[in-house]
């Protein structure tokens, strides 16, 4: 949806590029401000200032006129953006570049080459990014009360966990369905580890190995969203949150109901 | 208490990788993380701080310390906030919850759910108020974007 007249061209470039950036940032954990705040600078920069922008967690609505009474080259764009996981360094990336194009270091077209580049940037590798949930479940089960046999079965639990969760990332699985699940294998691993005789509290286990699926950024820029004013977004992260948040604890309950149905005799 | 302090940090670098945080912050993100859980444990164990109010402090400490590094850094404050602020989330709480429900404790369920909730909330408002601080505290120099 982009209407270009005339001399419009310079105008809707820059747009277009404050909304290429404003799309990264969105996208990868930034905070509906901090979009704002980048898109606007770029436009400053440019010169370009009738514009205007409406920012939600998932999409970002742009206008633009040449002069402010609606003469001139017109520019307008709506673009839905997908809530996905958090790629932070990205939004390190576009701040960097934002602050390097205000000192005047890049012209429109360099611009987009890095924009091109942030974009590409790749993530961690599956290994990397395995391993790392399953320290992290280690440490947080030590953390939280547990012993070096519980931390392992942790390690274990959310190694499998996020194998688990990058597997089923490319599917169409819903949210809901994949952090049930994800809060389910996380117990029955757990579960058949301690019936095996690995560990000694299973809570310490399973409450380690679930905080991979704790939606961090969510949380975080939700309440942040909501401190600026972006009730909207705010709520919306928010709720994304919870709903995750519910999702893992009924499926972590659901499987010790499971358990308790097929051996009977609740454990512990 | 060594041992879990080193968890800690340890456990939010974890995730910073997991959360894509470029790799010369991770000492930063744990530093965080560290220092939150520190004295979350210590107002918790050692003074007559309930957990709500120990998870509110240390929120603020974990708030301060990443707006710092923030402006220090260069670099958008949500890369320390929400790493570091992982050991605070009430994950426990949540589990219990889920636990006590299905093994048919309605009041031990909705005292911990209850529990996990004040903590929510007690980070929810350790971050609000730390962000209306004006940013010109955390300047030194001319940093712009510090939040």
């Amino acid at each position: 949806m982009m209407k270009k007249m005339e001399s419009g061209q310079d105008e809707s470039q820059v747009l277009e590029i404050a909304m290429e950036a404003g799309h990264i940032l969105l996208e990868n954990g930034a905070e509906i401000a901090r979009v704002e705040e980048t898109m606007e600078r770029i436009c400053r920069h440019f010169g370009v200032e009738y514009e205007n922008f409406f920012v939600l967690s998932n999409g970002i609505f742009t206008t633009g006129n040449r002069s402010g009474d609606g003469t001139g080259g017109q520019y307008a764009k709506v673009q839905h953006i997908p809530v996905k996981g958090a790629q932070l360094d990205k939004v390190v990336a576009v701040n960097q570049l934002s602050r390097e194009i205000e000192e005047g270091r890049y012209g429109i077209e360099q611009i987009k080459e890095e924009l091109v580049r942030i974009r590409q940037m790749p993530g961690k590798g599956f290994l990397v990014q395995v391993l790392a949930s399953g320290i992290g479940s280690a440490c947080f089960c030590y953390l939280l009360g547990g012993s070096l046999v519980d931390s392992m079965v942790a390690f274990g639990a959310g190694f499998l966990l996020y194998m688990f969760v990058l597997l089923t990332d490319k599917s169409h699985i819903s949210k809901i369905t994949k952090n049930l699940c994800g809060g389910a294998l996380v117990t029955l691993v757990c579960i058949c580890c301690y019936r095996l005789g690995a560990g000694e509290d299973i809570s310490h286990m399973i409450i380690g190995s679930i905080i991979p699926l704790v939606p961090g950024v969510a949380f975080t820029n939700g309440i942040r969203d909501l401190a600026d004013g972006d009730y909207i977004s705010g709520a919306v992260r928010l709720l994304d949150a919870v709903l995750v948040f519910l999702c893992v604890a009924i499926g972590v309950g659901a499987m010790f109901l499971i358990y308790h149905r097929v051996f009977g005799g609740i454990l512990l | 208490m060594i041992g879990q302090m080193i968890a800690a940090v340890l456990g939010t670098i974890a995730f910073s990788v997991l959360f894509g945080v470029p790799r010369q912050y991770y000492t930063y993100c744990g530093m965080v993380g560290g220092a939150g859980w520190c004295l979350y444990s210590v107002l918790a164990s050692y003074t007559p701080c309930t957990t709500t109010e120990a998870t509110l402090f240390a929120t603020f400490l974990v708030v301060l310390l990443s707006r710092f590094l923030a402006v220090w850094e260069k670099c958008p404050v949500t890369v320390f906030l929400t790493t570091g602020i992982f050991p605070l989330v009430p994950g426990a709480g949540i589990y219990w919850t889920a636990y006590y429900l299905v093994t048919d404790r309605p009041a031990e369920a909705a005292d911990n759910g209850f529990a996990a909730m004040k903590a929510a909330f007690a980070i929810v408002l350790g971050i609000v108020l730390v962000f209306e601080a004006p940013d010109r505290i955390f300047k030194r120099k001319k940093g712009r974007l510090s939040h």
